[in-house]
């Protein structure tokens, strides 16, 4: 293929679907101006899994474990927002023990999570020690997570109206020991992140968003919070037990990619004083309450903090053992558009970085929208329809 | 006879093949410290050469918009010029193979052909990474070319005299880096920027660009690339540890002074995060050149007093 050059010609760096830059297949389009981004454009869809739709022709069980496998990172949370949706909607509550439960285990997966970003963004910024430090670190909490629920990624620890398991004297000593070690390793990377030269020449003023531009484009999670935000459905919505534990929220106000390090950061030590004081008033009793197989038709919304921000399902029941329609909405979704409104007038090298400032999780949020608009019929393909479509797409 | 000991010290001892073989090995060295500072096991001794094997033997593949000549003829240039280049450093503890009034620049010169053929072999595909980190290359190399070539000039004007063995003659086995610090920071650093290895690797940060420069090249051509990226760092090793270490006479005295510049560039490496190559650009012009000309001044002074 030779290049026309009768027309000019726009430089557009491509980032994804496949690129070294992301974990998951995304696409986005940079147009550069040298190494200045003068315009930017995603496009969403290559992981689409069409769990949505699934949901409908499975039972409100059997729902908890596919709902759950929506992301690899913040499992636990999906399967709560879900859990919580559904007792609300069968008019059960789950026992206080189990709701306590639900707490440590989500914030257990924050701290997977935060410490699992610190990693990424630190591999963008080029800082490679950073990045295997801080994973090395995560597998402290991992193996707490593997120990408590028998699983590193998809924990399924939630069950509809309660949880699963249960904690003993010797997994209480296992976190507690591990929380020490993670609380003493957090104040280095607080410590590397706000006073390492060469990292705050990639990240200080990088990418800042005001808080005006925060609430106008809708950031969710540490993203908004690093703009001044306070934003955070833990507190602004309590749930499961975050009633009885309350979260101080962290904010900063720089917006920039620092201040999104420090947030994140910090939201650790949160956690760890979350943990912490979970495990010392762990409320006794059951950890599970009767659920009836078949919910009378309603519908209900359902909102948590996921490590990202908040998540959100809509859950409509139809009077039989399956669910009639489930929404999910992921943080990633809120965050996206930031990046396409921060990258321009940045460096390419910075572009990376901005996006994964964000903490994208793209197989999450990739959805399909039927448009109708008044003037097409809408029609529905076949596979032979589609598949031909396919080919003629790409023959062209 | 003459001839084929020439033949012999060319292609196999102490230039040729034992460059390859030396640059493959400091390769490993540097990977596995580095992997060893990042916790991580690392590879083992023989890494290197199964990946330069691997690429030898892979198709490779010539994209179709692409100068084929150019194409295949660059990487067998750049590890030319790496492998000439070598042949006027005291390699392994000997004297330079050759030696002529001048040397020093072009061995220097020698050098940078490696980068300016790593330019061009980006520039010559309408691969989008390639054209920007074609781009950053030429960009890097203006920027720490003149500095780090000042600072291998601070040593030849002690020594009054552009010739290699002759600088280290006049050295007399004395550490330069003492009364030179400047030149030897700004030298070491050069050579961070010469290699494109943290925090200087701008011009192939996976993240943004994939391999920069080199993502069209895949079989023989990177592995020529590389080949010559390994002997760049046995060279650039040997010329600032012969000049501001004291010499590098025998080889214990050599693998040690390298490993020992060697660990300090690994050092480097591990600590920073990459800077943009905006940031590069300014951290040369700004600092780097005037250091490097602030001791240039007071060396050309206290010369002039001397004399």
């Amino acid at each position: 293929m030779k290049l026309d050059t009768t027309v000019p010609q726009r430089f557009v760096v491509p980032i994804g679907p496949q690129h070294p830059a992301l974990k998951e297949p995304g696409h986005f389009e940079f147009t550069v101006d040298g190494e200045q981004v003068t315009g930017a454009s995603v496009r969403l869809g290559y992981a689409h899994r069409g769990i949505e739709k699934a949901t409908e022709g499975r039972n409100w069980v059997q729902n908890l474990y596919l709902l759950e496998r929506i992301c690899g990172i913040c499992s636990h949370v999906h399967a709560t927002a879900y859990c919580l949706g559904v007792e609300r909607l069968a008019g059960v509550t789950a026992p206080p023990r189990a709701q306590a439960i639900r707490l440590l285990v989500a914030e257990l997966e924050r701290i997977h999570s935060h410490l699992l970003w610190l990693g990424v963004a630190a591999h963008e910024a080029g800082f490679d020690t950073l990045f295997m430090y801080s994973w090395r670190d995560r597998e402290t909490v991992m193996d707490i997570l593997e120990a408590l629920t028998g699983n590193r990624v998809n924990y399924s620890a939630n069950l509809l109206g309660g949880v699963k398991f249960d904690l003993t004297p010797e997994l209480t000593d296992k976190i507690y020991k591990g929380l020490e070690l993670l609380e003493e390793r957090t104040h280095q990377y607080v410590d590397v992140v706000t006073s390492d030269a060469t990292l705050l020449q990639r990240t200080r003023g990088v990418g800042a968003t005001t808080r005006e531009q925060a609430e106008e484009l809708g950031l969710v999670g540490p993203t908004a919070r690093a703009s001044g935000v306070e934003r955070d459905i833990r507190t602004e919505a309590p749930y499961a037990a975050y009633p009885d534990f309350p979260v101080q929220v962290v904010t900063a106000t720089a917006g920039d990619l620092e201040a999104r390090f420090v947030v994140r950061l910090q939201e650790l030590f949160e956690a760890y004083r979350l943990i912490r004081a979970v495990l010392e008033k762990l409320p006794p009793g059951d950890l599970q309450a009767r659920m009836p197989r078949k919910i009378k038709p309603a519908e209900t919304v359902s909102r948590v903090e996921a490590p990202r921000g908040e998540l959100f399902y809509f859950i409509k029941s139809n009077g039989t053992d399956q669910p009639e329609r489930i929404k999910v909405r992921t943080p990633t979704l809120c965050n996206l558009a930031s990046v396409c409104v921060l990258a321009i007038g940045s460096q390419l090298a910075d572009v990376p970085m901005i996006l994964a400032g964000v903490d994208p999780c793209f197989s999450c949020n990739d959805r399909m929208v039927t448009v109708y608009s008044g003037d097409t019929a809408h029609t529905q393909w076949t596979w032979k329809q589609l598949r031909q479509y396919g080919i003629d797409y790409y023959r062209r | 006879m003459n001839t084929i000991q020439d033949l012999f010290t060319l292609m196999f001892f102490p230039g040729g093949l034992f460059v390859l073989a030396l640059g493959m090995s400091y390769e490993w060295v540097d990977r596995k410290l580095m992997a060893r500072v990042q916790n991580r096991v690392g590879p083992r001794w023989f890494q290197p050469y199964a990946d330069i094997a691997k690429l030898l033997v892979k198709e490779e593949v010539i994209p179709a918009d692409s100068n084929r000549l150019l194409f295949i003829g660059l990487p067998i240039l750049a590890l030319a010029g790496a492998l000439t280049a070598a042949l006027y450093v005291p390699l392994a503890g000997f004297d330079p193979l050759y030696s002529f009034k001048g040397d020093l620049i072009v061995a220097l010169y020698l050098l940078s052909l490696l980068t300016v053929c790593t330019g061009l072999a980006g520039a010559n595909t309408t691969d989008r990474f390639s054209l920007v980190g074609a781009t950053r290359t030429l960009t890097q190399l203006f920027s720490y070319e003149a500095p780090f070539l000042l600072a291998m000039l601070g040593p030849a004007v002690v020594a009054r005299s552009w010739q290699i063995n002759e600088i280290i003659a006049d050295a007399d086995g004395q550490w330069l880096l003492i009364v030179q610090p400047v030149g030897f920071v700004v030298a070491l650093i050069g050579l961070l920027g010469k290699l494109e290895i943290a925090p200087f690797n701008a011009p192939e940060a996976e993240t943004e660009i994939v391999a920069g420069a080199l993502t069209e090249y895949s079989g023989r051509g990177l592995a020529l690339f590389r080949l010559g990226r390994h002997v760049e760092l046995i060279v650039g090793l040997t010329m600032v540890a012969a000049f501001y270490m004291g010499g590098v006479s025998g080889l214990p005295l050599f693998v040690l002074k390298t490993l020992l510049l060697l660990l300090i560039l690994v050092g480097i490496q591990s600590l920073v995060a990459r800077l943009r190559i905006d940031q590069t650009v300014g951290l040369w012009w700004r600092w780097g050149v005037l250091l490097v000309l602030a001791q240039w001044l007071v060396l050309v002074i206290w010369e002039g007093v001397q004399a």
